[in-house]
């Protein structure tokens, strides 16, 4: 292999995008784009959320063990409802669970926080008697929006701390550890809380796959339709040397690419990266080399750009939906998640997460590397296998 | 040089067939052309030349029979590099500009700087495009992108080129101008296998070789293929080979 003739391809391919200004410009903004689009829509405060609140609890007069007047009656679900965090959440009183849980799942309001009847009872009786049940708050939630459901969680697990503390207080006590939880009944999605940290990595793992997959796939179906593969085909140039040469290009692209979308991320949504970021962007150039790879086997398949871009719902939506882009991969139905194994994005996406949130190192994360490895190296081979089948 | 240069045969086709399903695109096709020679494969549309030529270049794999350039069946990178190769379509990076297109294929055939420094020049002067080093393929005629891409196959200066319809879309100042230079390059040694429609422009070449669907049915200078069929014009003395055979 001759670096030469390697870095003559990269260098041709880089100055067409130079000259191509719309197709730079979408490649910059369109992962800027959505990383913007997605810290807005889910990473900004998350207010007025409507909910219905149940309160049941009819309190006790505090025991006859402390040493206070027995007329003093403490309601911890009154405090419940006074602490709640009334600019997060919109609150209506209601009377009925059922009717409650049934507008959740209606989708009329998001979440349902229902308080039993023997709330305080059962914590005072939980409070003398380690092994008395410990009572719940039952919160009934519409999971869908992962955001809504934590802030809506953050504001009960708030006000219930609040308001045990201020009853306990009341009753001349001390600090009193929670004998009480929060008990979350999911209507729709699952319980994941860290949303805003959690989409970064994934935007821009899923941004360089889209870029690389889709302009690759365009540039070959170009190279064949123009004869300029042919071209290359008939010089000293192999086919390895093409496919190098490109999978540099794309590297540097998504070096580029990655470094715009990370300075955006912190700059505009204060995104911290504990981990090693030279790490973080070898993972990415990983994943640009096998998407790379992928987009030449599938520029076979397709005669023209038309026939191209139908390709893209086709590795759009996989990635989506089953990467773990928006959800962790144990979120998803249990009889798709061995589909979601199959995609070597939710590779990228799983060892950027766990880089850059987690911080954790080459040790903690090779055996996502290892399938990046392997997904790039079996793509490239098989695309200059590709380009070597002669008709 | 330690061949005998401009005897040995650069390009040797012996019972080249090619099928495409039904189609024969090429029909036991064999062919010599010596080094120095500037040889024209003529024919109708679909008639094979392209097929031919790619087959030629390695860039199909022939049904049956035989390919060697400067005898190797099998070209290798050194031989490879000594051929150039211009394709029927205007094979050129549109989004890149005529100088960006020339200096990959100078990289390809492994040109040092200043050898690609004086050829560029001398190719962009050749096609008449020097004024437009920097111009964005995309920006130019059909014509210019044309002349464009036969400059491409030409700046490593190689001892065998393959140029499938190179004078389409050319104006005929220009078109002359090429012709000239093609027999110039040949009797320097290079060896230039060239196909075209335009009958009057195939009396430029050393020889010709008449393809009917797949099949040689005709082969020889000019002059020649003029003289044995009485014709007074190529395109007459090809129509009757066309005939004769159809019938
Ligand atoms: N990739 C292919 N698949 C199927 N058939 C093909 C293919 N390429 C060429 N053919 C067929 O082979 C025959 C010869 O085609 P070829 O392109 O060699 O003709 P040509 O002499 O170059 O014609 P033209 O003067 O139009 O360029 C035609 O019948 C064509 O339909
Ligand atoms: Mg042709």
């Amino acid at each position: 292999m001759s670096p030469r003739r390697v870095l003559a391809f990269t260098k041709r391919t880089l100055l067409q995008f130079r000259h191509d200004r719309r197709t730079l410009a979408f490649v910059l903004a369109m992962p800027l784009l959505m990383v913007a689009l997605f810290g807005y829509t889910f990473g900004g405060e998350v207010k007025g959320v409507k909910v219905q609140v149940l309160n049941a609890d009819v309190g006790m007069f505090a025991p006859v063990n402390f040493t206070l007047p027995l007329n003093l009656e403490v309601n911890v679900g009154n405090g419940i409802v006074a602490n709640l965090n009334y600019e997060t959440l919109t609150i209506s009183n209601v009377t009925d669970a059922a009717a409650a849980r049934q507008d959740v799942d209606k989708g009329v309001v998001w979440a349902a926080i229902i308080i039993p009847e023997g709330f305080t009872r059962d914590i005072a009786t939980a409070l003398l008697n380690q092994s008395a049940p410990r009572p719940s708050i039952e919160v009934y939630i519409d999971g869908s929006n992962p955001n809504i459901a934590a802030a809506v969680f953050k504001s009960v697990n708030t006000a219930l701390a609040a308001a045990l503390q201020e009853a306990v207080s009341a009753i001349g006590g001390r600090n009193a550890s929670l004998p009480a939880s929060v008990e979350p009944v999911y209507a729709y999605g699952g319980g994941d809380t860290k949303f805003v940290d959690y989409f970064a990595p994934g935007v821009i793992s899923f941004a360089i796959m889209m870029v690389t997959t889709m302009i690759t796939i365009i540039l070959f179906v170009n190279e064949r339709k123009n004869g300029t593969l042919q071209r290359l085909m008939a010089s000293p140039a192999s086919e390895w040397e093409i496919v190098t040469g490109y999978a540099l290009a794309f590297g540097l692209i998504g070096l580029v690419q990655s470094v715009v979308i990370l300075t955006a991320a912190m700059l505009l949504f204060n995104i911290q990266i504990v981990g090693n970021v030279v790490l973080a962007l070898a993972v990415i150039m990983l994943i640009a080399f096998g998407h790379q790879g992928l987009g030449i086997l599938m520029s076979a398949g397709a005669k023209n750009e038309l026939q191209a871009v139908q390709f893209v719902p086709l590795i759009l939506f996989p990635s989506v939906l089953l990467a773990g882009l928006f959800w962790p991969v144990e979120s998803i139905p249990a009889y798709l998640q061995p589909l979601a194994y199959l995609i070597p994005l939710r590779y990228g996406i799983d060892a950027e997460r766990s880089i850059m949130l987690r911080g954790w190192g080459v040790g903690e994360v090779w055996l996502d590397l290892a399938v990046l490895v392997g997904f790039a190296a079996l793509t490239l081979c098989a695309s200059a296998l590709l380009l070597k089948r002669r008709r | 040089m330690s061949e005998k240069q401009g005897r040995e045969d650069a390009v040797i086709v012996e019972g080249l067939s090619k099928h495409f399903g039904k189609v024969k695109a090429l029909d036991n096709l064999s062919i010599r052309v010596p080094a120095g020679e500037v040889y024209g494969l003529l024919g109708p549309n679909g008639s094979g030349k392209t097929t031919a030529i790619k087959i030629a270049c390695g860039l199909l794999r022939q049904t049956s029979g035989r390919v060697e350039l400067f005898g190797q069946s099998r070209p290798d990178k050194k031989v490879l590099a000594q051929v150039g190769y211009m394709p029927q379509e205007t094979a050129v990076y549109m989004d890149n500009t005529v100088h960006e297109n020339l200096a990959l294929f100078g990289q390809l055939y492994g040109l040092d700087r200043e050898r690609f420094a004086r050829r560029e020049a001398e190719v962009l002067r050749f096609v008449d495009l020097s004024g437009w080093r920097g111009a964005l393929a995309s920006n130019l005629s059909g014509g210019m992108r044309h002349r464009l891409s036969l400059a491409c196959s030409l700046v490593h200066e190689p001892r065998l080129i393959f140029l499938d319809e190179p004078t389409v879309g050319v104006d005929p100042e220009l078109r002359a101008a090429f012709w000239e230079y093609f027999r110039e390059i040949a009797n320097r040694g290079v060896t230039v296998v060239i196909t075209t429609h335009y009958m009057d422009e195939a009396s430029h070449c050393f020889r010709v070789g008449l393809l009917r669907q797949g099949r040689l049915v005709a082969e020889g200078a000019p002059e020649q293929l003029k003289r044995s069929t009485g014709a007074a014009s190529l395109e007459d003395a090809f129509l009757a080979y066309a005939r004769g055979d159809g019938q």
